[in-house]
């Protein structure tokens, strides 16, 4: 705040005259509302601008996926993970994988591992575009959205080269990876490597120096270390408020400890301290791509188990067991020992994870995916009360939370 | 990690240990939890065991299961207790860790369980006046119901509401 009144900003956070307060205002806010990322609906209660109330009621978004999973066969139920979480659907997949493969009791090999941290980081980076293009868009700085649709854009040409799909990709998937990259693919991740930390740059011109961007978000929508965690926030949300842990670092999966990379934190706990993180974290993934792209082993993408994956076409013509495999696993799938698994992933907004219950059939007991949203929205109250209802703008726009995630 | 006194069973090795208590302990078990370091929450969840396959049946027909996370020592931990079809009920635990709140709220949609104590418990996913708990096992997936099947009456009545 001194650094803003330095420059000459100065700000009111008063509701007007003592007479004018008292009488307790209750405004429906959402689900359809421009700047609540999807079908949030608050009932906010206000004393003049001064929120004193908010209850999210959420479900507009409710699809039933996990029902829908208890139908489907294990190598089916991947393309339903990557529609709750949409704009991160990589690391729903990655979860969903792990879990299976725990179950399954297999490693994918190392090239598999590669291809899904570059693909992932990729993804992130996609989500954390699309998170700051709309973010800032809310708070009136237009022309970001355009340049952070730019570049997203062509990370959706990297899905697209790579597995055909430009979003829902279910590229990542029980037993390794949908296919090898391809060789345009090099190309295009090389180019992309290399123009996105001037584009970073360009972003952080328009934004981190901007003094409405900082009035708007310095101070606004604080969240302390001990509420952060006593709230369950995971992701940008914790990190944010000064708590330093990131499944990628403090418990690797994927190999993610073959490469160094930093956690950012910001000790703040508010929307411009959230807002610095993820614009850290999408040089951070730049860096963990740089590295896998660089030494990334050769060999299969996928694991050789014939009870899990579908033999080479080729196969098909010469062997009988390979047909066999084929028809067992394409009309019954394969049917993973009975227990229970959770495996979690660190996705763009926290913790994204997956817990299997397998009864020993072919289709999951239960699939459960814990929605790292459906958490961090619980401690929207805890940021906006006391604030202006202007703020909860900004607050909504930095939990950067996703209403697919939220209701599943 | 010290297992706390009232568990009943235990097992699993590293990121799936387990525990099993009563649901009546399930508050103080989770307090102790808390005060051992297991301070972050992951989720609360149900599993409907009707007409399981395994050889192994579970004692009751829900299970429900908490999972919970040490991020000093990096540990983590779940807990189960299994709860009567009969008087599908538990105590909440949402002045213990306050995410519960939310995740507790759903698992009585979606699964017609209710928590005792709870301050809110209404449905959260589904609409207020939406009949029966999808996630539970007899409820039909996919398509319309059929009116006049015999087990129609089994998914459409819904236990009683808290």
């Amino acid at each position: 705040m001194d650094s803003l009144q330095a420059e000459g900003i100065t700000l009111s956070r008063e509701s007007g005259p003592d007479e004018l307060k008292g009488e307790v205002l209750t405004v429906n806010f959402g689900p359809h509302h421009p700047s609540t990322h999807g079908v949030l609906r608050l009932v906010v209660e206000l004393d003049g601008e001064l929120v004193v109330g908010v209850k999210p009621h959420i479900g507009y978004l409710h699809t039933g996926i996990e029902k829908q999973m208890e139908a489907l066969r294990y190598q089916q139920a991947v393309v339903v993970t990557d529609r709750h979480d949409y704009l991160s659907p990589l690391f729903n997949n990655h979860a969903y994988a792990l879990a299976v493969e725990k179950l399954m009791g297999v490693e994918v090999p190392p090239r598999a591992q590669a291809l899904r941290i570059i693909m992932s980081e990729l993804c992130r980076i996609s989500s954390h575009l699309v998170w700051l293009g709309t973010s800032a868009l809310e708070l009136g700085a237009m022309s970001l959205l355009m340049y952070c649709f730019r570049d997203r854009d062509r990370v959706m040409d990297l899905n697209e080269e790579i597995s055909g799909f430009r979003m829902h990709t279910s590229y990542i998937r029980p037993g390794g990876v949908m296919a090898d990259a391809t060789p345009r693919f090099w190309d295009l991740l090389a180019r992309f490597l290399n123009d996105m930390p001037g584009n970073i740059d360009e972003f952080e011109n328009l934004l981190t120096a901007n003094p409405i961007w900082r009035a708007r978000t310095i101070g606004v929508g604080r969240l302390s270390a001990e509420d952060a965690l006593a709230l369950g926030a995971t992701g940008p949300m914790l990190r944010g408020s000064g708590v330093s842990w990131d499944l990628r670092r403090d418990l690797p999966y994927s190999g993610y400890e073959k490469y160094d990379f930093e956690v950012p934190i910001s000790d703040q706990g508010d929307c411009y301290g959230r807002y610095l993180i993820r614009v850290a974290e999408m040089r951070q993934s730049l860096r963990i791509i740089g590295q896998a792209a660089s030494s990334i082993p050769d060999g299969p993408c996928n694991i050789d188990d014939r009870k899990m994956l579908p033999p080479p076409r080729e196969e098909l013509e010469t062997s009988m067991e390979a047909v066999i495999h084929h028809f067992k696993l394409f009309t019954e799938g394969y049917s993973p020992p009975p227990g229970d698994v959770y495996a979690a992933v660190e996705s763009p907004r926290g913790e994204s994870g997956c817990y299997l219950v397998s009864d020993g059939t072919h289709k999951p007991r239960r699939a459960k995916f814990r929605a790292a949203s459906f958490v961090n929205l619980q401690a929207l109250e805890k940021m906006a009360l006391g604030g202006m209802v202007a703020d909860l703008i900004a607050i909504i726009g930095t939990a950067d939370t996703v209403l697919g995630d939220v209701d599943r | 990690m010290k297992t706390p006194r009232k568990a009943v069973a235990k097992g699993g090795e590293r990121d799936e240990r387990w525990i099993q208590v009563a649901p009546a302990d399930l508050p103080t078990v989770l307090a102790d939890l808390k005060q051992q370091g297991f301070a972050s929450w992951c989720f609360l969840t149900c599993v409907d065991h009707l007409n399981t396959p395994l050889l192994l049946q579970p004692p009751e027909r829900f299970e429900l299961v908490y999972q919970l996370r040490n991020i000093t020592s990096r540990e983590l931990i779940r807990v189960r207790a299994y709860i009567a079809e009969s008087e599908p009920s538990a105590p909440s635990v949402h002045s213990v860790y306050a995410p519960a709140a939310w995740d507790e709220r759903e698992v009585f949609d979606l699964f017609g369980i209710t928590f005792s104590s709870h301050p809110d418990l209404r449905r959260i996913l589904l609409p207020p006046d939406w009949v029966g708990h999808p996630l539970r096992r007899d409820y039909p997936v996919g398509g319309e119901p059929v009116e006049f099947s015999d087990d129609h009456q089994s998914w459409q009545t819904a236990p009683a509401e808290a």
